[in-house]
């Protein structure tokens, strides 16, 4: 963090040095705009190759974003999950009915109207086929109709919840474009029954928006399970779960493990990380190409007018000008890039893609957003690249000789 | 027109333009910039072509040099009718019978003298040595052997339209065209230049059609031709 | 080769640029072939060729619903089959949770039979085999992932079960060479550490392993097989490993769509920022051409060599490219192989190479095509008229 400060401070304060310059000198930055146009072609394929670097950028940072929301808009500071220890993932974990029946009455649990403010939950996976016609893994699980309030930011969109024995689901409104079968109304099956699709829901990005939900019983039914995944629950602050966490822990009959909710979800953002960091290597190493290419372009439009610099440096203007002048050239050419990338990024916005985590052995869908904020970190970084590509051409250009103005050529 | 007003001497013609016309079309426009030029040039003949800027006078030389087309009439170069060639052999027939001297001397930056020279012959198919001997040849005769190795940028103008002269003779071709050949070069290395003209003109017979506006240059030649306006004006015969 | 120093020399007229140029399209070039071989390394791992002989049979609701070990004296009854290996992923790691390999519990007396394209490999010792076939807790670790711990024969490896409540001890007993590397980064032990230890697993397993005499079998097998198991209480579903294995490459989701998606906007970009590198250096030589063809280069030769030229330097950035990427496979390997097992057989392949190269040598002759052809067109006597 402090590395990256002291890397970015000469940037910053070059940065700045030229928006002072824009406004204390006479920078004849309508020249350079016009140079710009007057050199359409050169100007706007340079631009455009900008332009798709900074789309990759957009689309990759989009999607590690969208990785991310998934599983950390899943969780809450003030809410646990107990599972087996070791087992780190709800899909690992069980615990078997009796310890479960102590861990419901817990008395360090919130409780409210109807009691203890508690999930117990079964997590299972299911093959289920994609529009394209294979199967992928999906999560399928079975909560009670606490785990509904637990998870306030899961909205019921069509129908209505699933009744307990009656095989019934809900599924995802976002998982219907890739998944056919799941359409309100139809049939699912699974466990050597059918399930009926009742309801579907929208969980704000998070991670739920990959999983068909039921209910505990009747899935721990169908599939033959004789205990639970895990239990979700609430406590009255934040602050208490810490206490929960040492209770259970030490509990002899218990022998449980207590994850804060939010670290669990944090934990299984990692499974995007080598995506994360693929994209990440991608965009550095093509950021390179593009100022290379930028550079190219600048020398060369520092080349075909040294005569012209040669003529403002006699008219009077310091080198320092010319160096602002040019940097703003370079800058300006970029950014044209940079605003048509982001724009150019536009278009995978909303696509819906999935990804399975390696540690759940489930789908994960999710959407490429792209945001405003992104677009602008996509015109930031062709600032960045029109600061670097254009420096060392506007340095050069700086350079030159009053003299050139009269040569010849 | 009449050609007997040109006499640039006997000999067999190696040039004969008859009635030959050129013209740009602007938008609409036809601009006519020569027109009915009848001439006999003969083998041998070392002509000044001279007129006011706009006279045509460069225009016809390169369509006697074949990389310009008249709009009308024929050209017979160096016993080839040009119209009938088409924009390939015209090529092969400039790289065998035609070589250029230009006034900014257009040597190529990358190369050095000797590849400057050997440009051309990488057409005829000569083989290494005998490419070697003929630019060697070449050189030798501007003089200029000692900077085989030199890049155009480590030579002087007058160095460098003496390699110029020297890869426009390195085919051995009839005929050499000189456009402004001394117009960059100072008083020293003009004449230096133009006595080397004179001397392939007289020993070596090549035939020497040359663009110029300088009287100094013009005096060098065997004819001057005037041009006016697109039409030919006048012949006059140097006193030398 | 006459034209070939007259083209490098042309090149290096700026160096600067055709350095700048050059190394922009190696660092492109780079990343197309990095992205390609992820692609192609994971469709290696679905066209498995010494895996055509073998079947996988697991529960049909998914890979975490178990079937009955008895499954297996109905299998072995079938004509088709050679011979069947029980097998469970274990999901232990040692020491860290973030030390990813695959760990199997697995039929010792079959494994070696079932599998040994992979474990047939050089140098396997019979001696070695029996070692671990008599000790019940014993286990066989692939080498490379034996070097990546340090671990000997006779060492004690403790699992950490996540999957299942134990944490087994197991002594090495075998190392072994596999021809992928993907296949070295396996550790197995005996079933029965984990169905002995798991009461939930008494009489179940996650998956049959089935060896089939001959490829051709393989349709009636599956169909056989589930049909007899259909509306059981344990379905089976029935696959080639190579489809069991399409399922798990299909987990990381679109990333083909992703990477063709990238690489097609990273070709445009190259296209276009060669096309204006070779239309300014093209511009700047309008003079020099119109010399070369009045000396006799007729237009068809002058764009032989500028097209040269142009796939010349896109070549030169090409082949740099791609050496860096194989340069960088081993790197590859060791990062992302760690965090998904099927990197570890990254490796970029001459059918890659090829492509790149082509690739490049298309994008140069492309992109350089239309200014070379619009110079050529150009009347001699405008170009000697240029300011050069």
């Amino acid at each position: 963090m402090i590395l990256g400060l002291l890397l970015a401070a000469p940037f910053l304060a070059y940065l700045a040095w030229l928006i002072w310059a824009l406004v204390a000198y006479p920078i004849p930055l309508g020249y350079n705009l016009r140079s710009l146009w007057q050199r359409k072609l050169s100007s706007f394929s340079t631009a455009a190759a900008i332009a798709l670097v900074v789309g990759i950028f957009v689309v990759v940072l989009s999607l590690a974003q969208g990785l991310s929301v998934a599983f950390v808009s899943s969780g809450r500071p003030d809410q646990a999950l107990v599972l087996r220890p070791n087992a780190r993932f709800e899909l690992n974990s069980s615990i078997e009915r009796d310890r479960m029946r102590i861990l419901k009455v817990h008395p360090l649990l919130k409780r409210d109207a109807e009691g203890p403010m508690a999930s117990a939950e079964v997590v299972v996976v299911k093959l289920f086929p994609m529009a394209d016609g294979t199967d992928t893994n999906v999560t399928v699980r079975g909560l009670e109709a606490r785990g509904i309030t637990l998870r306030p930011q899961v909205r019921l969109v069509q129908g209505r919840w699933f009744r307990p024995g009656l095989s019934e689901v809900v599924v995802p409104r976002k998982m219907q474009g890739r998944f056919p079968s799941l359409e309100l109304g139809r049939n699912l099956r699974m466990g050597g029954r059918d399930w009926q699709i009742v309801g579907t829901f929208d969980a704000g990005g998070a991670s739920y928006e990959s999983e068909v939900w039921s209910n505990v019983n009747d899935v721990m039914q169908a599939f033959r399970r004789e205990s639970y995944s895990a239990m979700l629950a609430r406590l009255e602050s934040p602050e208490r779960v810490e206490g929960f966490l040492k209770a259970v822990e030490d509990d002899k009959r218990l022998k449980l493990e207590v994850i804060r909710e939010t670290d669990y979800f944090k934990e299984l953002t990692k499974a995007g990380d080598p995506i994360k960091i693929l994209g990440n290597l991608i965009t550095l190493i093509l950021t390179g190409a593009a100022i290379f290419a930028a550079m190219n372009t600048m020398y060369a439009a520092v080349a075909g007018r040294t005569k012209e610099i040669g003529t403002l440096r006699a008219l009077g203007f310091r080198q320092r000008e010319i160096l602002a002048s040019f940097q703003w050239e370079s800058i300006f050419l970029c950014l044209t890039g940079g605003l048509l990338g982001s724009g150019l990024a536009l278009f995978a916005n909303g696509i819906q893609t999935g990804t399975t985590s390696f540690e759940t052995f489930s789908d994960v869908s999710f959407a490429f957003t792209i945001t405003p904020g992104l677009m602008a970190q996509g015109v930031a970084f062709s600032l960045v690249m029109g600061l670097l590509g254009g420096f060392l051409p506007a340095w050069r250009a700086s350079r030159i000789p009053l003299t050139e103005a009269m040569k010849g050529g | 027109m009449n050609t007997d007003r040109f006499d640039l001497g006997g000999g067999e013609p190696i040039i004969t333009l008859r009635d030959v016309a050129k013209s740009y079309w602007r938008e609409a426009l036809e601009i006519p910039v020569l027109q009915g030029i009848d001439l006999e040039i003969p083998v041998g003949a070392y002509i000044a072509l001279m007129g006011p800027s706009g006279s045509g006078k460069t225009t016809l030389l390169n369509l006697v040099a074949g990389i310009d087309r008249p709009t009308g009439g024929s050209l017979e170069v160096c016993g080839h009718e040009l119209n009938s060639l088409d924009d390939d052999q015209l090529a092969a027939w400039r790289n065998a019978h035609v070589g250029f001297i230009f006034q900014n001397y257009n040597l190529v930056p990358v190369l050095n003298a000797f590849e400057n020279v050997e440009l051309p012959l990488l057409l005829t198919g000569a083989g290494r040595g005998e490419r070697r001997d003929r630019v060697e040849e070449a050189l030798a005769l501007v003089n200029l052997t000692d900077r085989m190795g030199n890049y155009p940028r480590q030579l002087s103008g007058g160095q460098e339209q003496r390699v110029a002269i020297a890869r426009a003779i390195v085919t051995d071709p009839d005929l050499l065209v000189a456009d402004e050949p001394t117009g960059a070069l100072d008083a020293k290395n003009a004449e230096e230049v133009l006595a080397l003209m004179e001397r392939l003109n007289s020993e070596f017979q090549k035939t020497i059609v040359m663009v110029t506006h300088d009287p100094k240059a013009a005096h060098h030649a065997k004819h001057q031709i005037h041009l006016e306006k697109g039409v030919l004006d006048k012949a006059v015969e140097v006193n030398r | 080769m006459r034209w070939l120093a007259l083209i490098w020399k042309s090149l290096m007229r700026s160096k600067r640029r055709t350095l700048l140029i050059v190394g922009s399209l190696i660092l492109s070039v780079f990343t197309v072939a990095v992205l390609q071989s992820l692609l192609t390394t994971l469709n290696a791992v679905t066209n498995n060729p010494n895996s055509s002989n073998r079947l996988v049979v697991r529960h049909k609701s998914g890979l975490t619903q178990m079937l009955p070990r008895s499954y297996e004296a109905y299998l072995r009854q079938q004509s088709e089959v050679e011979t069947v290996c029980a097998l469970q992923w274990f999901g232990g790691y040692y020491q860290d949770p973030r030390n990813f390999f695959a760990n199997f519990a697995s039929d010792e007396t079959t494994l070696f039979q079932t599998f040994r394209e992979e474990f047939g490999a050089a140098g396997i010792s019979e001696a070695q085999i029996k070692d671990y076939l008599r000790d019940g807790a014993g286990c066989i670790v692939g080498e490379s992932l034996a070097k990546k711990n340090g671990w000997k024969v006779g060492d004690v490896v403790p699992l950490t079960g996540t999957i299942f409540p134990i944490n087994p001890r197991l002594t090495i007993r075998l190392i072994y060479k596999s021809p992928k590397p993907s296949d070295e980064n396996v550790l197995h032990f005996h079933y029965k550490v984990l169905e002995e230890g798991v009461p939930r697993m008494k009489g179940l397993v996650g998956s049959f392993w089935v060896r089939t005499h001959r490829p051709e079998d393989i349709p009636r097998f599956i169909e056989r097989v589930d049909r007899h198991y259909a509306n059981s209480a344990y379905e089976t579903l029935t696959e080639t490993e190579n489809a069991f294995n399409l399922a798990f490459v299909k987990m990381l989701g679109n990333i083909g769509a992703i990477i063709q998606g990238i690489t097609a906007a990273v070709v445009v970009a190259i296209l276009i920022v060669t096309g204006n590198t070779m239309a300014t250096a093209i511009r700047e030589r309008t003079t020099e051409i119109a010399v070369f063809r009045a000396m006799g280069f007729s237009a068809s030769r002058v764009l032989g060599l500028l097209l040269f030229e142009g796939v010349l330097l896109v070549g030169v950035g090409g082949c740099l490219g791609v050496l860096v990427a194989n340069l960088a496979a081993g790197a590859v390997r060791a990062s992302l192989g760690m965090a998904m097992p099927f990197f570890a057989d990254f490796a970029i392949l001459p059918d890659t190479v090829l492509a790149c190269l082509a690739g490049a040598m298309a994008i140069g002759l492309l992109a350089t095509f239309i200014p070379a052809y619009a110079a050529t067109r150009r009347p001699i006597t405008e170009g000697l008229r240029a300011v050069g």
